[in-house]
């Protein structure tokens, strides 16, 4: 009876304080099959911030660095949702931050078994939803911008594309210096919706520079970008819709997306739609009249939205409950009437 | 610690206390400053326990205090014990001294004589046992039967109902595993709740800086097309004071030629450009043939002239030879 296991995948978790350090030393040992079960165990207890509280304290994230560089990939692996789990508090974040773990992680970016890199891409990903690791990641935007023409896997394609977008809100440059709005206009087409979401919201940081704004015009994504502002995800359709409103602020970009017919489109994502939330659909319509307001400054759109006029006055009226979307509105009907 | 408890009744004294081990003090006693923990010493080695015999113990007296009397008593005793022995010893009669060369031997003077030596007679014997020889096995011990049979035995459910028991097991189970999924969930509401919140502030954060982005591209406009406009009126203003200095150039050059012409034909008249031909003919072709014709008779009358000249020329030089020839004759012949 005191042999046996009850969950032979698990190591056996000592009893109060002792768990964290005692698996940890279990760590130690040279079997790789004892340290996978401490490290299923360790994921087990991690959940607890109790627990994450004691492995920061006492220093045993040094000991993670040398499990990110194990021979078995299956360690690296449970190491990566180790670290993942510790992301997912504030505690967790700053030590991971303040650590030196960050080049054996990027270092997991070039590693052969798949579950690694995506492993290594989740942390990473959840680290860089803090502005201050984001700050810190920028100088592994370069590494990530060639990852991002490499990898093969969707999974891992989706969380890079996220990191991407998160570290070029703080900065956009390193990811444009390094060719991110070909990248992503590549990706823009791809079939799965979650990586299109992702890479247009990379665009969307890209294209707040003025810089990034001309690259999109010459590069010809804009059909591209429009054609997405009928996709089927909203979320597409919301980047999208943001993509534009940041390149049509130049010139070249309102003429170029007017030859394309963009104003009925974005009208018709303003329309009031009955069946849908409309909260959810808000940094949608917000964008798209953003869009329409940039675009009432060129001579022909403001002939075209002249005639369109009363929908975007119903937007802008008491019937409205949201103060930014009415605010939205009644800037763009100014822009259109050129009262500004 | 020691509970005294001593109560008098009837007049009769009683003393007891609870049992408490004997506490190591030091010769000079101090107070004792702490009552925990006190130092037990071993009651073997505690120098205050009386040992040996008690039968001629020296009795402490009741009195602290002794007796002057009974003092000087006690001293009289004493010396009266030491002068005793004194006398004792002077008087006991003692073996005279061996003579020199003698010594004094002890003999035995009993009828029986005992051999006395150190050496004690020992002998050795020894003995050994007989091996052992194998034992036959010792038959069962099966005592004889007595008493009832009985027996018993337990039914399912008869014991314990497993569903009953098993609930708290099951509760606990059931409990640990939902609180910990509990714990999972909590922690990814909160995480979506503080990325919904993130990208409800990254939401607005765009839509401002859209609008600023707009309004700076439109003030970036504006401004251009300011500084454009104005260098147009410029460029207009200067190609207005230019065609102004151009008709004013125009209108001067017209006057100042204005009486060009009959200026030029009249010069040129002056000049001769205008000529009659004949005129000219004469004038280019008849005349130097005339004058070269002219100056050639007139060249062959000073040729003329010339040879003439010279021949004057010559005669008048031989004639003068000739009269100095005469004259230089003369003059020789006069000498």
């Amino acid at each position: 009876m005191a042999g046996v296991l009850i969950d032979p995948s698990r190591a056996p978790v000592p009893f109060g304080r002792w768990a964290v350090p005692q698996l940890f030393e279990e760590l130690r040992r040279p079997e790789t099959d004892g340290r996978r079960r401490a490290l299923a165990s360790l994921c087990d207890l991690m959940h607890d911030p109790e627990r994450i509280y004691q492995t920061v304290n006492g220093g045993f994230l040094e000991q993670c660095r040398d499990l990110l560089m194990d021979e078995d990939p299956s360690v690296r692996t449970e190491t990566c949702e180790l670290l993942n789990l510790l992301t997912g508090h504030a505690i967790g974040r700053q030590a991971l931050l303040s650590s030196s773990l960050l080049p054996p992680l990027s270092q997991l970016l070039d590693d052969d078994s798949s579950s690694c890199r995506t492993g290594a891409h989740h942390v990473l990903n959840c680290l860089a939803q803090l502005p201050a690791a984001a700050e810190a990641l920028l100088s592994l935007v370069p590494k990530l911008m060639l990852k991002l023409g490499e990898e093969e896997e969707e999974e891992a394609q989706v969380l890079l594309l996220s990191t991407v977008s998160y570290c070029s809100r703080m900065d956009p440059l390193p990811a444009l210096s390094y060719d991110g709005v070909s990248l992503l206009g590549h990706k823009l087409s791809h079939r799965s919706p979650n990586i299109r979401r992702e890479a247009a919201a990379a665009m969307m940081a890209l294209s707040v520079l003025d810089d990034g704004k001309r690259q999109v015009c010459e590069g010809a994504l804009l059909p591209v970008l429009v054609h997405l502002l009928q996709d089927d995800n909203l979320e597409v359709q919301t980047n999208a819709a943001g993509v534009l409103m940041y390149t049509l602020i130049l010139t070249t970009g309102k003429q170029l997306c007017l030859e394309l017919g963009i104003i009925p489109v974005l009208l018709h994502l303003v329309k009031r739609d009955e069946q849908a939330e409309e909260k959810v659909r808000k940094a949608l319509i917000l964008y798209s009249l953003r869009a329409l307001t940039s675009l009432a400054e060129a001579p022909d759109g403001r002939h075209l939205l002249l005639e369109q006029l009363p929908l975007l006055v119903r937007r802008s009226e008491a019937p409205e409950e949201d103060q930014d979307i009415r605010q939205a509105a009644q800037t763009a009907i100014r822009v259109i009437n050129r009262a500004s | 610690m020691a509970f005294v408890s001593h109560s008098q009744r009837d007049g009769i004294y009683t003393f007891s206390s609870r049992p408490r081990p004997v506490e190591n003090r030091s010769t000079y006693r101090e107070p004792p400053s702490e009552q925990t923990p006190s130092n037990y010493g071993n009651i073997m080695y505690d120098r205050r326990v009386v040992r040996g015999n008690t039968y001629a113990q020296h009795i402490i007296p009741l009195t602290v205090q002794p007796d002057p009397a009974e003092i000087q008593r006690q001293q009289e005793i004493r010396r009266r014990a030491v002068t005793r022995k004194h006398a004792r010893e002077q008087f006991r009669l003692k073996t005279p001294e061996a003579l020199q060369g003698r010594k004094h031997i002890d003999v035995q003077t009993e009828l029986y004589l005992e051999e006395l030596s150190d050496v004690i007679v020992a002998t050795d014997i020894e003995c050994q046992t007989d091996a052992f020889l194998d034992k036959p096995a010792t038959p069962l011990f099966i005592p004889a039967k007595s008493g009832k049979d009985v027996e018993t035995q337990i039914e399912e459910g008869e014991l314990f109902d497993f569903d009953r028991e098993v609930q708290p097991v099951l509760e606990v189970l059931v409990g640990k595993t939902i609180e910990q999924s509990l714990l999972e969930v909590m922690e990814e509401e909160e995480l979506a709740c503080l990325r919904a919140q993130q990208r409800a502030f990254e939401e607005l954060r765009n839509n401002e800086l859209a609008e600023v982005q707009r309004l700076q591209e439109q003030e970036r406009r504006h401004r251009e097309e300011k500084v454009r406009r104005i260098a147009e009126q410029k460029e207009v203003l200067k190609k207005q004071r230019e065609t102004a200095e151009k008709i004013a150039a125009r209108a001067y050059t017209q006057q100042y030629l204005a009486d060009l012409l009959p200026v030029v034909f009249t010069s040129l008249r002056s000049h001769g450009y205008f000529y009659d031909p004949v005129e000219r003919d004469i004038e280019t072709n008849f005349f130097p043939w005339l004058m070269a014709e002219v100056n050639n008779s007139l060249d062959k009358r000073y040729v003329a002239r010339e040879l003439l000249d010279n021949v004057i020329h010559d005669v008048a030089r031989k004639r003068l030879e000739r009269f100095k020839e005469l004259e230089t004759q003369s003059d020789r012949s006069d000498t």
